[in-house]
């Protein structure tokens, strides 16, 4: 469950049989699954005609909601939503052009690098053309004459958020202090301004790789192929700033060619201390525990700086050592009541989705942007409010426990008195009825409905790796038995009763924290 | 003791009790603070806009890189400044002799401004103690302590909000609401409200954060139907699992309050319109129809936050930063012709608040992170048609700013925050407690109230 989204029979088996390093290899070994991009193709969401498909973002959602809900390689997705609440990229803020396109694109990034280096990734992102469009790297332009100034957006983020973070970290995590007790920051506006020169000069590609472009009678400008977000970013030297960079400590000259300026100023955001503490903590957090020891921390930090054969940033060596560290695999006690997190909203729905074994009538998954908190998830992927994801690394929820004990709870940045009370009567909605074309089947339980027991042992394993408490379950067990199921009930009365079944589980604060 | 360990059935008497002490106020009118946070960090520039012949020539070289007075990078046209051009009430002369105008969309705020209910704060931003650019420089950061990561927005944001970096508990609304629980009788836990997403800015050291939807609160529809026992017994059991517990008390609070909360609200009739397809109008609305409430729930005292995002203008700033100020505009007019409608302009203090200013230097099209910004106070008690605060040069090099037209603020937030925290009740020995710097500002009281 901190591995994917959900479980399977043949996951148990193999898990009890070959145990968790053969099963993570077997993970690993799997190949990527149909892309977001040729999803988007085979629905036809890249036909340029009148209907406009290439300026509607609804087929981001579809496209998201398909590879979380379907298809084998969910490791390799989960692993890709935790980089996304990372490295964001939000579909609302794609504006114009393509944003399904240029979503999808952004998303097959992540799925392709999750099992490969961070390195490759910071430089596959950095490029990519959605990204470019959100942090504004498309389009940078040089200092001038007249004042102009290149945009800091990327570059900053890009060592805030993706790679070094605001203060100086110990091995483990920990905030490095000053003679004064201080944190000790970074980096400088001047280190912003000066990185910033780095990354002028980019803009789409609209044209290698076969792009097109085509007039419509329907539009003033042609209308451009789906290559524009597929390509990575051109780099245009006229565009490129002419003043020497100064950040971190490392020079880079102006005659210095601007794909070995790129390549020198993420290397040295690659190989700085930080880099490895830094994600390391971010990664146990958003899979196995808000609030990991430093120990913990450093244990992943040092598989990050050294898989072991001398390879940084190897990615499948940071997911074995989180997902395989004793703090992971511990199994929780009474007394350790901070451990775990509270399952963000889209791991929740996705998890019930394949538990429930949904299944699209048309392979359309017309599923919009669930984030809305009074109705729906408070939530929906790739669809964070900002840069800064939907929450926090450091959220402390106030007046709580939590705080009182100095600890931090992301998930509850967006845990508040309406999204607990929309998120149970979505939830109440969508076991029993699904979304649009998107179905629950029930279809492993349907045949053992009438075994009230037996269903709520299914799902509680499933669910929470038999985690609800016995009072809990006893209050499902009963709810359930006043649907008077038996082997001859139809089974629409069957699916209700499951879909109860779900909900309940679903809905209890057993369920919602993740131990 | 948390208040939440309480549970929400258990009385706030324990908590009240030792808080009363503390309450310099006995509350017997009504008042509310209401703040609009504009995400993102709002451009000043091309909100407060230099409008007089000489400024305006300087502002567009700058933002424009050209002379001219058209629209042109990001400078607005004079031309379309001159409908919200700014004459202060009281004849005060600006730095430089500045004439502001505001944006072009600002048509409500300028009529409000000419009927002296809203009031402008120049250059306020976070501010450790008085800052000169020679101690922005100084490496001495013991003797010249400055806020820290200024140009970072979740920090600027917690900053602004609390006086504290990212991972702040309390923020400067709550602390306010803190003093004031004592007054709100059976509902203190209606003190402070978003009706935004979870802001630290109305969490107290004892008062939580209520959070309400722009349709009111959301009522557990399973707990009308055949499976209400079973969802009651799940959602409100206790657990020794402290998040699994605090999900509990969270669920508990939206059942418990719902049902008042709503019955509230529907007893109040609010005719004025509020502007369609705007986010912040929404919340805007929720929070006239709860003041129109205030009797009803019994509360005397209450500090609301609601927000607007989408300000992070790096890119395409002159067709996002107009869509944006309309929506402000429509939301904020609305809002303050509701509390005419409900005869508590006077009770009522709306101001706004952003992550902060940006350059007013160009990025081609957008302008980047900055520091100190113009905010707009709006209420009936508020002595508006006036500026207040110091205005800054419209310059990328003067002494004013500290770099590419990043205002160093002339006022901090803790003296902005400490005029309102005035005004709705709290004593000048009780600031340091809601406003921990203000002791190092010769002046607690900017005077726009």
């Amino acid at each position: 469950m901190q591995a994917q989204f959900s479980v399977s029979d043949a996951d148990i088996t193999a898990l009890t049989s070959t145990g968790w390093l053969a099963w993570l290899q077997a993970r690993y070994d799997e190949p990527v699954g149909e892309t977001g991009v040729a999803w988007l193709n085979s629905q036809g969401h890249n036909a340029i005609t009148a209907e406009k498909r290439y300026r509607a973002r609804k087929f981001g959602d579809y496209m998201i909601w398909n590879q979380l809900l379907a298809g084998p390689d969910q490791m390799r997705k989960r692993m890709a939503l935790a980089l996304s609440e990372t490295f964001v990229v939000s579909l609302n803020s794609l504006e114009a052009i393509y944003p399904s396109y240029l979503i999808a694109a952004y998303w097959d990034v992540l799925t392709a690098h999750a099992f490969g280096n961070f390195r490759q990734l910071l430089e596959a992102l950095t490029l990519n053309a959605g990204m470019g469009a959100f942090l504004n790297t498309r389009g940078n332009l040089r200092e001038d004459s007249r004042g102009r100034q290149p945009d800091e957006n990327f570059a900053r983020e890009v060592m805030q958020l993706f790679t070094i973070g605001l203060y100086e970290l110990n091995p483990d995590g920990t905030h490095k202090l000053d003679a004064n007790s201080k944190p000790v920051e970074t980096y400088t506006q001047e280190d912003v301004t000066n990185l910033a020169r780095v990354f002028t000069g980019y803009e789409w590609d609209y044209l290698s790789n076969g792009g097109t472009s085509t007039p419509v009678t329907w539009e003033r400008n042609a209308i451009p192929s789906t290559h524009l977000a597929t390509n990575p970013m051109r780099f245009n030297s006229n565009n490129h700033s002419r003043v020497e960079v100064n950040f971190l400590g490392t020079k880079i000259t102006i005659t210095t060619p601007g794909a070995d300026a790129l390549h020198i100023a993420l290397d040295r955001l690659f190989y700085h201390d930080n880099t490895g503490p830094f994600f390391a903590r971010q990664m146990i957090q958003r899979l196995v525990t808000s609030n990991p020891t430093p120990e913990y921390v450093q244990r992943v930090a040092t598989v990050f700086g050294n898989n072991g054969s001398g390879v940084r940033g190897d990615l499948k060596a940071v997911w074995t050592a989180i997902l395989t560290d004793e703090e992971a695999r511990a199994m929780p006690t009474a007394a350790d009541t901070l451990f775990g997190k509270m399952r963000e909203p889209i791991v929740r729905f996705a998890q019930w989705a394949r538990t429930a074994e949904v299944a699209s009538s048309n392979g359309e998954y017309v599923i919009d942007d669930l984030s809305a908190p009074e109705t729906m998830l408070g939530q929906s992927p790739l669809q964070s409010p900002s840069v800064f994801n939907f929450f926090r690394p450091g959220y402390v929820p106030p007046n709580t426990a939590i705080a009182t004990a100095g600890k931090v709870a992301p998930e509850f940045q967006i845990h508040n008195e309406t999204s607990t009370a929309g998120y149970i009567n979505f939830m109440q909605r969508v076991t029993r009825n699904g979304i649009r074309d998107v179905k629950p089947s029930y279809a492993t339980l349907l045949p053992i409905a009438h075994d009230i027991p037996a269903v709520v042992d299914w799902l509680n394993l499933r669910l929470t790796a038999n985690q609800l408490t016995s009072q809990t379950l006893g209050v499902v067990r009963a709810a359930l038995r006043t649907f008077n199921i038996n082997a001859s009930s139809s089974s629409s009365e069957k699916h209700d009763m499951l879909a109860t079944a779900c909900f309940l589980i679903l809905i209890s604060p057993g369920y919602l924290v993740q131990k | 003791m948390q208040l939440s360990a309480l549970g929400v059935a258990t009385p706030l008497a324990i908590n009240l009790a030792a808080i009363g002490e503390a309450a310099a106020f006995d509350a017997t009118d009504y008042k509310a603070l209401v703040c609009v946070f504009l995400y993102g960090g709002n451009d000043y520039a091309n909100t407060v806009v230099p409008y007089d012949a000489a400024n305006y020539a300087k502002y567009h070289e700058i933002r424009a890189g050209v002379a001219g007075e058209d629209e042109a990078g990001i400078a607005l046209a004079r031309a379309d400044l001159t409908a919200t051009a700014l004459t202060p009430l009281d004849g005060a002369v600006l730095t430089d002799g500045l004439q502001y105008a505001l944006a072009p969309q600002l048509v409500g705020l300028k009529s409000l401004f000419d009927a002296g209910q809203l009031g402008i704060q120049l250059n306020v931003g976070p501010l450790i103690q008085p800052t000169t650019l020679a101690q922005y420089q100084s490496s001495d950061k013991v003797a010249n302590p400055l806020p820290p990561k200024i140009f970072s927005h979740n920090d600027q944001t917690s900053i602004w909000q609390s006086d504290g970096s990212e991972g702040s508990t309390n923020g400067w609304g709550g602390r306010l609401g803190d003093i004031a629980l004592a007054s709100n009788s059976s509902n203190a836990q209606l003190t402070c409200i978003s009706a935004s997403s979870n802001a630290v800015f109305v969490a107290g050291r004892d008062a939580l954060q209520y959070q309400i939807s722009p349709g009111g609160a959301i009522r557990i529809k399973a707990l009308d139907g055949p499976l209400r026992n079973a969802v009651n017994n799940i959602v409100t059991r206790s657990s020794t699992h402290v998040l699994e517990s605090e999900c509990t008390e969270v669920t508990r609070r939206s059942i418990d309050l719902e049902g008042s909360v709503n019955t509230a609200l529907a007893g109040v009739t609010l005719t004025r319109a509020f502007p369609t397809g705007n986010r912040l109008a929404r919340q805007m609305q929720v929070v006239a129809r709860l003041i129109g409430a205030n009797a009803a729930l019994g509360v005397k005292r209450q500090v609301f936050f609601v927000s607007l995002g989408g300000f992070d203008t790096h890119n395409s700033l002159m067709s996002r930063h107009q869509r944006l100020l309309t929506w402000l505009d429509g939301a904020m007019s609305a809002f303050y012709a509701a509390t005419v409608e409900l005869g508590v302009a006077n009770k009522v203090t709306t101001f706004t608040a952003s992550d902060f200013g940006r350059t007013l230097s160009s990025n081609s099209d957008g302008s980047d992170h900055g520091w100190g910004s113009h905010h707009f106070v709006m209420g009936g008690a508020v002595k508006g048609g006036r500026f207040y605060g110091t205005a800054p040069h419209v310059s990328i090099e003067t002494d004013d700013q500290v770099g590419q037209g990043r205002l160093l603020p002339t006022t901090a937030v803790d003296q902005f925050g400490a005029t309102l925290a005035q005004w709705f009740g709290c004593e000048p020995s009780e600031l340091p407690g809601i406003l921990p710097n203000i002791g190092n500002f010769s002046n607690a009281n900017v005077g726009f109230l």
